[in-house]
């Protein structure tokens, strides 16, 4: 990874005049995190790193950001966002311009080969945070964790996120601009995540999920993480007519993540970041990838590649499997 | 304040007795560490660390039926709150933390519900020995041994658990348990302070609020609450495991002829919190969300009670998914002023 | 359990073909199961996922949804719609533990009268074989 580069190439993308910011990373107060990093101009980019803690999905900021109306008399901004992107992110963005969420014209995407991302949970649990930022790169296939003068290679296996394991879209779908060479595809797994569940009695597996539904504390941090969660009047905030009750309990937890689920269904582009957020560890990847797989797999539809696709839950096909239909 | 001693071999026998009392105690379930009851013939194993969803949730249940209705009833069906509960192994931060939640409850109003179950609860707590990354409960006046909220601190000596006593409620379960316990001798007592000691030394992060309140108010239109917020996702996640967040909303949840109305817990991190009928929003931004959070635990709060409502447990920077740091944030207020 | 378990069915019909179907059932006295409430709407595709989550919160033990044959659709394509919707919802219902019995999809035109019959007694069947199903029940959890 160039890290010159990346900082000389954003410096130039902040600087055009059509570009109101850039949304990168920086490193975290602490530990093994990783923050966001909105940068208005060239001074901001010394702070930009690309390294294996960089999970997070910034296409999510560009939904996410409040609109607010202009006041009278002055212009909207109308400026791009500039943003950079992993495999996974690009096809977030992708989706979004399928949806027309975004406009392809209003955003910069600078694409990012992406090796593999690291679980930091993962990490953690055999080297702790510490209060300082710790600095982590790629070595080979392989992680290596800087502190201080100690420089200890961590084998990929043990702390690749989940979600890199099941990627099959490494390399960015679409960019304005790539730093660094495309990376090979590796081998994926099959998801045991998904077929562990699947092996499962019915009784068992409404068990298993009555148990992570009613963990959730409802912050809906799954939601707001989500780069394909944008809906300005959510059904989860409706009152009239009301979806979902406010109230916490297992009924009204389990109609929300049926919801959340379902409404990503044939849109989810696995970026995990639902997973991810979670503060109680709700394993929601699983509902994610178990429908994704179903589109992929019966209707040969993979979201998020193509931004002239038709996007999968407003298009049919004549002979679409109707099996299950009496 | 009396000291007692209790050996672990006595332990099982000790948690034994108090499971009679609808004990409940931190216990890991999957990821999650958080309280959970503790049967009759299960044990505890108390460790270091603290629990994701503080014990706030016990007292101030995240859902909470006020009372039910039907039609054709007048009378309203409240629900009983009769059964005093034992909450063991809570970090004194988080007891500090229902002592701060209780000026809120006393403050023009008396709530039953809250005030209810505090008094029907009895805390033992549990100093730290080995603080967390983000703890920083000195720098806004707890420590890892306080007592404050507490009825009954223990401490781990290793062989053997201290019991000091702090209250009335605290005594009567000493008392009840004195066949288990036995007279602290002047070195455990000793023993403890180094402890406690050694911990507040253990503890890395940390910041003096000394000013941040006055500041607050001054940097209502700096632009650093933009630059905080930015990355914020607009989740819950600080304000639900916050041990000090109390905000609540109220509805009414019908089906068919019959209803309850209920609390739950309230977010002032999200779009709707504030939203007016009208759909104007006055906080129309994270911008505005994020700032009101800061200023309402390190400025309205004391401006109100006289005391900083953030009790340094650091669940909010640990658990933040884009790593807004409280402490990071006090910082930038700090540079700011 | 001495009495028959009778399962509680809501089903949502499309106006133009299975609502007509029902009510040709009734015109010809075809005798059906009466387990089924029936909650009209104007096309297949117009059954939210949320419309199956809330019944099945609200006491349903199984819910059918009913609309015209693939090509014969009011609007010419809801019907395609619902189908997708609809496969996703059921494959997601199924993965979380949810009996498959208890959803069932079926299309019956305005002139099948008897195949509306047959849908319904094959849904009444199903939701008695799988049981009552309270374990998600909004009144019997939350309050």
């Amino acid at each position: 990874m160039d890290l010159d580069k990346l900082r000389k190439t954003a410096a130039e993308v902040v600087s055009r005049d059509d570009v109101k910011y850039l949304i990168g990373w920086r490193r975290g107060t602490f530990g093994y995190r990783v923050a966001p990093h909105f940068i208005e101009d060239a001074a901001g980019v010394d702070e930009l790193i690309f390294s294996p803690l960089c999970i997070a999905n910034l296409a999510n900021y560009l939904t996410l950001t409040e609109k607010l109306p202009v006041p009278r008399g002055q212009e909207a901004d109308t400026r791009k966002v500039a943003l950079l992107v992993k495999g996974c992110d690009s096809r977030a963005v992708a989706q979004l311009i399928v949806e027309k969420g975004i406009k392809r014209e209003d955003v910069v995407v600078i694409g990012m080969p992406c090796p593999g991302m690291i679980d930091w949970k993962l990490l953690a649990e055999r080297y702790p945070e510490t209060d300082v930022a710790a600095e982590i790169g790629w070595k080979g296939e392989d992680f290596l964790l800087i502190r201080g003068e100690e420089e200890i290679t961590i084998p990929r296996a043990e702390v690749l996120a989940e979600k890199c394991r099941l990627c099959r879209h490494p390399n960015p779908v679409l960019s304005d601009i790539t730093i660094g060479e495309a990376v090979e595809p590796w081998a994926v797994a099959e998801d045991s995540g998904v077929a562990e569940i699947e092996a499962k009695e019915a009784a068992e597996r409404w068990d298993y999920w009555e148990e992570q539904f009613s963990k959730c504390i409802r912050c809906y941090s799954c939601r707001n993480a989500c780069p394909l969660c944008y809906c300005e009047d959510c059904i989860l905030d409706r009152l009239d007519p009301i979806w979902v009750n406010r109230a916490v309990n297992f009924s009204e937890n389990t109609a929300f993540h049926l919801a959340r689920a379902f409404h990503l269904a044939g849109r989810c582009v696995e970026c995990g970041e639902c997973e991810r957020v979670c503060p109680v560890g709700i394993p929601l990847g699983k509902l994610n990838r178990k429908l994704a797989r179903t589109v992929r797999e019966e209707y040969g539809f993979e979201p998020g590649l193509d931004p002239e696709a038709e996007p999968f839950q407003a298009s049919f096909k004549p002979d679409d499997p109707e099996e299950f239909i009496l | 304040m009396s000291a007692m001693l209790l050996n672990k071999e006595k332990w099982s026998e000790f948690i034994g007795k108090l499971s009679g009392k609808n004990l409940w105690a931190p216990a890991v379930q999957g990821e999650v560490k958080k309280y959970a009851p503790v049967a009759e013939g299960e044990t505890v194993e108390l460790d270091e660390g603290n629990t994701t969803v503080p014990p706030k949730a016990l007292l101030f249940p995240q859902t909470e039926t006020l009372y039910r209705f039907s039609t054709g009833k007048e009378e309203l069906e409240f629900p009983g709150l009769d059964e005093e509960m034992v909450l063991l192994g809570v970090r004194p931060c988080d007891a500090r933390a229902m002592a701060l939640v209780e000026n809120l409850f006393r403050w023009d109003f008396d709530d039953p519900y809250y005030l209810k179950r505090r008094e029907l609860t009895t805390l033992i707590g549990l100093a730290c020995n080995e603080p967390e990354l983000n703890c920083f409960c000195p720098s806004v006046g707890g420590s890892p041994d306080s007592t404050e909220g507490l009825d009954i601190l223990m401490t781990d000596l290793g062989e053997s658990y201290l019991l000091e006593t702090v209250t009335e409620k605290g005594k009567a379960i000493v008392e009840e348990m004195k066949d288990l316990l036995e007279e602290a001798p002047a070195d455990a007592l000793e023993q403890k302070e180094q402890l406690a000691k050694g911990a507040r030394e253990k503890i890395r992060r940390g910041i003096d609020p000394e000013g941040i309140p006055e500041a607050l108010p001054q940097l209502w239109e700096d632009p650093l609450w933009q630059r905080i917020s930015a990355p914020c996702l607009g989740c819950g996640i600080c304000t639900y495991l916050c041990p000090t967040c109390y905000c609540f909303d109220i509805q009414d949840e019908i089906e068919g002829s019959a209803g309850r109305r209920c609390r739950m817990w309230d977010s002032c991190m999200f779009a709707e919190y504030t939203k007016h009928t009208s759909g104007h929003n006055p906080r129309p931004t994270r911008r505005e969300r994020t700032r009101n959070r800061i200023n309402h635990k390190y400025s309205y709060f004391v401006d109100k009670f006289g005391v900083i409502a953030c009790v340094g447990c650091g669940r909010c920077s640990t658990l933040c998914p884009v790593n807004i740091d409280l402490i990071d944030i006090l910082r930038q207020v700090k540079a700011a002023q | 359990m001495s009495e028959q378990f009778k399962p509680n069915i809501v089903a949502f019909l499309c106006n133009w073909c299975t609502y007509a179907g029902a009510d040709l059932a009734g015109t010809s006295r075809i005798q059906y199961p009466a387990n089924v409430k029936i909650i009209r709407v104007m096309c297949s595709g117009r059954v939210n996922p949320l419309y199956v989550v809330n019944a099945l919160q609200q006491g349903a033990d199984g819910v059918l949804i009913s609309g015209c044959h693939p090509g014969d659709c009011h609007y010419m394509e809801g019907n395609y719609y619902a189908r997708r919707r609809l496969k996703l919802l059921k494959e997601l219902l199924e993965f979380t533990g949810v009996d498959p019995r208890r959803f069932n999809m079926s299309w019956v035109s305005a002139s099948e009268g008897h195949k509306w019959k047959e849908v319904v007694e094959k849904a009444v069947e199903d939701a008695i074989a799988a049981g009552p199903f309270d374990q998600f029940r909004r009144r019997q959890i939350g309050w």
